[in-house]
């Protein structure tokens, strides 16, 4: 007959028993969860100097966002240290002139930076389209669907905000996207 | 609690952590290899909270292609070993052609006691098709090369056949097959 230690035992037994098939099914799960934590990523290096002080992207482009009626869905994509990318919808709209501040740009390096824009829409809708900054006008396509390059030169330490401008003669009665390249590089005066 | 219940755990233990180990010291050795650049980030994305980093694409798809063989070879390696000794252990009780054999190739010691069960060949090989799994999956989403992918498949398939043939052999001593005795 088993004594009241062993009747203990066998109790102590069955209650764990349920616990015992949680610590083995977790034997399992908790490898898995550990290994695919382990799986590396790729991320872009933060640089380190030489004093080993971490340094950021020497320009620092910023979507503005906020809501407007006739420019929607923009989106600034990073390609490397020099090159961004610009799109927006532009909604169909009445003839008029139409901007909105799209895109701060900070130069947080030590020397002049040169920005070189270049966009167009896919399907020309007679609108000129322009940049402007502090009330100067770059134009980047003329109603004819011809395209420039405008640049904009950015001091050390200077912080501008960038404003997109339409303008159109006759109503525009559907949507179109517009997309634009930056592109980043040292400024070197031309004599 | 029930001895197989005891017996199930204790065995996970050891390939759970070569699963862990494996992966580990493949990232760690493949950096230090070739020498390359990566950090580790902490930020807490659903179950994942520990981020290895690597600055391209390229070296994060060799790092964890490397680091997923790793993991496997520290699993196929003893679930392979087992299997093979179950079967020759098994063989040499009805052939003794497998103990001149095991005497030439100086394996005596694997058919003279059975140190394996057949409780372990399977949780070694559930552990080893788990991360198969893995492996085929990342391989599937280009996180990993496609040969570890099909590597990875190859070797469990392997052990899942090594697997079914133990049990069989083990089911075969509880129930005989008549073709024997005729």
């Amino acid at each position: 007959m088993p004594n009241k230690k062993e009747n203990i035992k066998k109790i102590f037994g069955q209650i764990l028993e349920p616990f015992a098939l949680g610590v083995l099914a977790l034997l399992f799960i908790i490898p898995v969860i550990t290994v695919m934590n382990l799986t590396p990523l790729t991320q872009q290096l933060k640089k380190l100097d030489v004093l080993g002080v971490t340094t950021e992207d020497s320009v620092k482009l910023t979507l503005v966002e906020g809501k407007h009626e006739i420019f929607t869905s923009e989106t600034l994509n990073k390609i490397d240290e020099d090159n961004y990318t610009y799109s927006v919808i532009l909604n169909k709209r009445a003839s008029d002139n139409y901007s909105k501040p799209i895109i701060e740009i900070e130069n947080k390096s030590s020397e002049e930076k040169l920005l070189t824009f270049f966009g167009q829409t896919v399907t020309n809708t007679r609108s000129n389209i322009s940049l402007i900054l502090n009330e100067k006008s770059y134009r980047i396509q003329n109603s004819k669907g011809e395209t420039y390059k405008p640049e904009i030169v950015i001091a050390p330490e200077q912080k501008i905000i960038l404003f997109l401008s339409i303008e159109n003669l006759s109503g525009i009665q559907f949507s179109e996207e517009y997309d634009m390249d930056i592109n980043i590089s040292p400024y070197v005066k031309r004599s | 609690m029930s001895k197989l219940l005891k017996r199930a755990l204790k065995i996970s233990l050891t390939p759970a952590i070569l699963m862990i180990v494996g992966k580990f010291l493949g990232i760690i050795i493949t950096s230090l290899i070739y020498d390359l650049e990566f950090f580790v980030e902490n930020n807490i994305q659903g179950l994942l909270s520990i981020q290895i980093l690597y600055p391209n694409p390229e070296t994060t798809l060799f790092v964890n292609s490397i680091s997923n063989i790793s993991m496997l070879t520290l699993l196929a390696i003893p679930t392979l070993y087992f299997i093979i000794k179950t079967s020759i252990y098994q063989t040499s009780l009805q052939n003794p052609k497998t103990v001149i054999k095991m005497t030439k190739f100086n394996v005596l010691k694997w058919i003279t006691k059975k140190d394996t069960s057949f409780l372990q060949i399977f949780i070694w090989c559930t552990f080893l098709v788990i991360s198969s799994s893995v492996v085929v999956i990342q391989s599937i989403q280009s996180l990993s090369y496609t040969w570890t992918g099909v590597l990875a498949g190859t070797i469990s398939l392997l052990c899942i056949w090594g697997t079914i043939r133990t049990f069989e052999i083990e089911t075969d001593k509880i129930y005989p097959k008549e073709n024997n005795y005729y």
